[in-house]
């Protein structure tokens, strides 16, 4: 029988194609809620800028949910903020934005990695944040950081449609203007395994509903190829949307997982990646988690693990006002399916051995 | 350690608190059985994870409020329930909702049976014919009464998840329980003749803070 894996061990294992003594819980964005901020005074947006909070809301995800991660970064615009986008922060209930109407670059030429990128208040509150969680559960569970991709910050920097137009009408300049971005996204990414982190998060939003898989392959995936090279740590990679036809790109880049959002079918997804890149993630935020009750939430980690998906968490950041109980369900549903396979496990075998016994 | 423990299944939820330093109030509902008769029945209880100084007070506030407006009793335990013991859990999720939108130290009394429809300048009212029932009239006749009367009572039955009696006018409604409501009905009688308006509050409430991918943001 396996000995008992931390949950550290058990994450990164599970992101290494490696045995687990059972499927890791896992989550690779946020599962902050507006509860939560109040159980330890946390609350947004001073729990994205000040990084005692950002440790200490982010913890819960371990202490009072029971994931194998514990992961601070629950903003998409840290980084953002740090190269001057102007950011709208928010109140407690609602997730800060880029004010992406007000575009900060407009050209190739434009862009420019601050000198200050890594010192910035909000890259630095990260860090902090990341150094913080590894001093208190570094041995327990894993850490996982986040680095947005050179696509999501060109959205953020240049506006979504001026980026996308960019694409179609110069190639050329887009893989420039990417090629640019991506220094940021290595600098934060290195920046944060300095910091202690286990894995990192890569989120680039190559979705499902602008783009697509042929544009995956044309811009992302040799950018993607390069990141496992330049940034040696488990790699994350995040695309939301129905993103099955570029799971075969994604699969040969070389990251350790995919976080795939629950308009792909587990086992459809499995079919394609094989063993190539672990999945992650799946089990849908805006109807399960936010609208259903716990049993609806175990029903999908059930589908997910029946398909063999190695890491169960949330397809993305959770609504904030999602409830504890319905995050619970997550871990749960997870203990209960490995007890119940373990005990037919046994009870297959011992009605083996009692026709061995009787043909003896 | 663990610091949440199972409180039931969450049914409501004021994020922010804007009377109480932005804390979050939850609804909960839980089964509590009555130890004479051995029959569980629904109980609801108000609660925040905040353990700011005066989190406590607020919430019995809240709790006070949900017992004039909704015409709830209490458990020694302070959930709180519905003298019929049924659930009419749509109808208290309002109540709560109303009760959180009251500053501490404000005199909350039960609303009247009557209001003024600004819509059609009415004064509408509801009365209890018994069992439960209730039949929704106006002060005024016509055409635009009856069709405000029926929306009104239309609006009843979405808020409070009430019954629909066979009638010419259709005005009457009712609870499945059986029970007069008086208080509850008074507090679904201020929001039923705009219920639309209502219904659109609240699905904007519940899609503030669903984090969406950058391609839909603005």
């Amino acid at each position: 029988m396996q000995k008992t894996m931390t949950g550290r061990e058990r994450v990164l294992a599970a992101l290494s194609n490696e045995p687990t003594d059972r499927t890791a819980v896992c989550n690779p964005t946020s599962v902050a809620t507006v509860e939560l901020m109040d159980l330890v005074e946390a609350p947004f947006p001073e729990a994205n800028r000040d990084p005692e909070l950002m440790a200490r809301l982010a913890a819960t995800g371990y202490t009072e949910l029971g994931f194998d991660t514990i992961m601070p970064v629950f903003t998409i615009i840290q980084e953002s903020s740090a190269l001057g986008c102007k950011i709208q922060w928010e109140q407690k209930d609602n997730w800060p934005t880029v004010r992406m109407r007000e575009p900060i670059w407009e050209d190739v030429d434009d862009i420019t990695i601050p000198d200050d990128f890594l010192t910035h208040p909000d890259t630095q509150c990260v860090l902090e944040a990341i150094k913080l969680l590894k001093k208190e559960y570094g041995d327990e569970i894993a850490v996982i950081g986040k680095t947005m991709g050179p696509w999501s910050l060109g959205y953020h920097c240049f506006g979504v449609e001026p980026f996308l137009l960019l694409s179609l009408d110069d190639p050329g300049k887009t893989k420039l203007a990417l090629d640019r971005m991506k220094e940021a996204t290595v600098q934060f990414g290195v920046a944060q395994i300095e910091a202690g982190a286990d894995a990192l998060t890569l989120p680039d939003h190559a979705t499902g509903d602008l783009v697509s898989g042929e544009y995956y392959q044309r811009y992302l995936r040799d950018l993607h190829i390069e990141f496992v090279d330049r940034i040696p740590i488990p790699l994350i990679l995040h695309i939301c949307g129905r993103t099955v036809d570029r799971m075969e790109y994604i699969a040969q880049t070389g990251m350790a997982a995919f976080h795939y959002d629950s308009k792909n079918e587990p086992q459809e997804s499995m079919d394609i990646v094989k063993e190539r890149i672990a999945l992650v993630g799946n089990i849908n935020n805006p109807e399960t988690l936010f609208s259903k009750e716990p049993e609806d939430v175990k029903a999908e980690v059930i589908k997910n693990l029946d398909a063999g998906v190695p890491l169960i968490g949330p397809e993305c950041a959770i609504p904030l006002q999602t409830t504890i109980e319905n995050l619970q369900a997550i871990p749960e549903a997870v203990k209960e399916w490995h007890r119940a396979r373990d005990n037919k496990d046994r009870s297959g075998q011992a009605h083996a051995n009692a026709l061995n016994g009787e043909n003896t | 350690m663990r610091r949440v423990v199972d409180i039931g299944r969450r049914i409501e939820l004021i994020p922010i608190d804007p009377h109480f330093h932005d804390i979050t109030i939850g609804l909960y509902r839980q089964q509590i059985v009555d130890t004479t008769t051995g029959k569980d029945s629904p109980a609801f209880l108000v609660h925040t994870y905040s353990c700011i100084s005066g989190a406590a007070e607020r919430i019995e506030n809240v709790i006070q409020g949900m017992q004039i407006l909704g015409g709830m009793l209490r458990t020694v335990e302070g959930l709180l329930y519905f003298p019929c013991n049924s659930a009419h859990e749509a109808a208290c999720r309002r109540v709560f909702l109303e009760a959180c939108k009251f500053a501490p130290n404000t005199r909350i009394e039960p609303r009247p049976l009557n209001i003024l429809d600004k819509k059609s300048q009415l004064t509408i009212s509801v009365d209890s014919t018994g069992k439960g029932i209730y039949r929704v009239s106006a002060d005024g006749e016509g055409r635009g009464a009856a069709r405000r009367i029926s929306a009104i009572a239309g609006g009843l039955m979405k808020l409070g998840e009430m019954e629909s009696i066979e009638s010419d006018n259709k005005d009457t409604v009712a609870f499945a329980c059986g029970q007069p409501h008086d208080a509850l009905i008074g507090l679904l009688l201020t929001r039923a003749p705009n219920v639309r308006v209502v219904l659109r509050e609240e699905e904007m409430g519940a899609s503030r803070g669903v984090l969406t991918a950058p391609s839909q943001q603005t």
